[in-house]
């Protein structure tokens, strides 16, 4: 059997829930490394939440940011990501 | 025994607060505008219904808002509630709740190069743990805050809170409508913008907070009750984990399997770039592989859970519950009932300081924490998942795995928690760890006495479902 990232996400525009600070990202990549759905990718000297689409909402990359250049907001209501049996 | 509503029948001298002016509104007070509310409730998993269907029990105007289309749906979870925490005569009913499945017993596998050990523990007669899958269960619990009155809005985020001469005293959801409320409680989960908003929730990584995944299987009922039967399963082997301890939690015919780590800089190295490797590595385990075969992912989650406890749970006219005000027993990841029982004191406390007319900081927290404090089940737990935590997470992970062997969940945990500090006390010569450990031995009493008598309590609660 093989870890089959297998999830659902609501119909409806989110919104631009997480964004980068880019006067603060240094380009560590503290960010990429512990988003576990590819959310966040390199783009030039700093990391960009381009996958937006494909987040799962646990907030790592946020916690994670020893610059504070993760901006972690809230999707709209019944937007998202949901998951089958809780 | 505690009265039914121990906080808002007593009569007490109301201490007034010429600061704060806001009258005292009742449900039927017509006074209050249709944005106007006692108390709103953020959040609709455990602590949130458990909030608004006490605070609506005590005759106060509540609104609950939830950001899923359906409660639950936007939650990842083991799954399983304590029914040493349920036999509490505030969280019987909740006995009553779409069940999947009834846990008795637990087995923990020790799995090395060399050997695999397998412990079977039946601790008593009385049932251990209610299996629940969130999404059915937390939907269940917020119609039971709707029946006792609370208003419910779902599919509703709050986005921001509203400040007034630096008082919190209301929300912003994503459509941009605005609540106000006498006191708000932020039941909104680990990283609750209302926490971080009022800066009582900082960022948290290292040995404070871990990353989970789920993987939910469907094998059919049958198979699952022939593998798996009303077992719990705990899981110890190479790569697998860290610093936490795999499991697989059976409901009715999918189980659940868990995994991850402290968000350190050792979660990932070598082979491991993903608490998905980790997961991978569990389920190759050929005891578990056979378990599973044939079966199918049905669905993949994952979150975060911050296992420390949060510096400060209030500001005038806000408290913190649940997993918001990092209530979660470290180490054991519990936290459930943590959340359930915060929950209702946050609305007691609530509806005395509504009754009182004073909602400083310190009025809420006196209220919420004498409860919290006087919860045998919350004390005993957090003390004992505290020592274990510290001894574990100063141990390399080879020497986590032979400590495992002597400390079993449940029983285990707890002679290990009154050991440590018992021996620690000898070895010192200091008497106090000493008394501490005695302490403790004696508060727990009443915990281990859980057994027949909770079945029977379960089966009056199932008949009156
Ligand atoms: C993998 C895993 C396994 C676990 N296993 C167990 C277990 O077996 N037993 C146990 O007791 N505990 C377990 N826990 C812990 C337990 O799940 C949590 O402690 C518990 O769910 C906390 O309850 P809560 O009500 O505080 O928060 P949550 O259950 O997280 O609920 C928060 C709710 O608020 C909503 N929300 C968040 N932000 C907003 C917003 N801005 N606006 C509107 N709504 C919002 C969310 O959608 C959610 O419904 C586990 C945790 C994890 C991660």
């Amino acid at each position: 059997m093989k870890v089959d990232m297998k999830v659902d996400y609501y119909p409806g525009d989110t919104g631009e829930f997480i964004k980068v600070d880019e006067e603060k990202c240094t380009g560590c990549g503290d960010c990429a490394k512990f988003c576990t759905r590819n959310v966040w990718v390199k783009d030039g000297e700093i990391y960009r939440p381009k996958n937006l689409k494909d987040c799962a909402e646990c907030g790592a990359c946020w916690n994670i940011c020893d610059f504070d250049a993760v901006i972690f907001g809230e999707p709209k209501g019944g937007t998202g990501v949901r998951f089958e049996f809780g | 025994m505690r009265t039914k509503f121990p906080t808002i029948r007593r009569n007490e001298k109301r201490k007034t607060q010429p600061s704060q002016n806001i009258t005292n509104n009742k449900k039927d007070d017509l006074s209050m505008g249709n944005s106007e509310y006692d108390i709103i409730v953020v959040g609709a998993g455990c602590a949130g219904p458990a909030a608004a269907k006490k605070a609506a029990e005590l005759g106060l105007k509540v609104l609950l808002l939830e950001k899923s289309q359906k409660p639950g749906e936007k939650n990842v979870s083991g799954t399983c509630l304590n029914m040493a925490a349920l036999v509490d005569p505030d969280l019987q009913y909740l006995m009553k709740g779409p069940i999947e499945r009834e846990i008795t017993e637990m087995h923990t596998y020790m799995i090395t190069p060399e050997r695999t050990t397998m412990m079977r523990e039946t601790p008593s007669e009385g049932l251990i743990l209610l299996s629940v899958r969130r999404d059915e269960y937390d939907a269940w619990h917020t119609e039971e805050a709707k029946k006792a009155g609370a208003e419910v809005k779902l599919s509703t985020t709050v986005m921001d809170i509203i400040e007034e001469n630096g008082t919190i005293t209301g929300v912003v959801t994503d459509s941009g409508e605005k609540y106000f409320g006498k006191v708000i409680i932020d039941a909104a989960g680990v990283n609750s913008i209302i926490g971080r908003k009022a800066g009582l929730i900082p960022k948290r990584k290292g040995d404070k907070m871990i990353l989970y995944t789920i993987l939910n299987v469907w094998l059919g009922e049958e198979v699952v009750n022939e593998r798996f039967g009303n077992s719990i399963y705990y899981f110890l082997g190479p790569n697998t984990q860290h610093k936490t301890w795999p499991w697989i939690f059976p409901k009715k015919d999918v189980v659940t399997i868990g995994t991850g780590g402290y968000m350190d800089d050792d979660l990932f190295k070598g082979d491991i770039k993903s608490v998905n490797d980790y997961m991978q590595n569990l389920i190759d385990l050929p005891i578990i592989k056979e378990k599973l075969e044939g079966g199918k992912v049905e669905a993949w989650g994952l979150h975060l859970e911050f296992d420390e406890e949060v510096e400060k749970r209030t500001k005038d006219r806000l408290i913190l519950t649940g997993e918001a005000g990092g209530f979660v027993i470290p180490f054991l990841g519990e936290g459930m009932p943590e959340a359930l029982f915060t929950g209702i004191y946050a609305a007691e406390a609530a509806a005395k300081a509504i009754e009182a007319n004073d909602f400083s900081a310190e009025f809420l927290e006196e209220h919420f924490m004498s409860r919290i404090n006087e919860n045998v089940f919350m004390q005993s737990f957090r003390y004992i998942a505290d020592l274990n935590k510290k001894s574990i997470m100063s141990m390399p992970d080879q020497e986590i795995a032979a400590m495992m062997q002597n400390v079993v969940i449940g029983g285990g945990f707890i002679s290990n928690a009154i050991h440590t500090s018992w021996m620690k006390g000898a070895e010192e010569d200091d008497m106090g760890l000493v008394q501490d450990a005695k302490d403790f031995y004696d508060l727990i009493q009443p915990y281990r006495q859980v057994g027949s008598e909770s079945v029977e309590i379960y089966k009056k609660m199932r008949a009156e479902k």
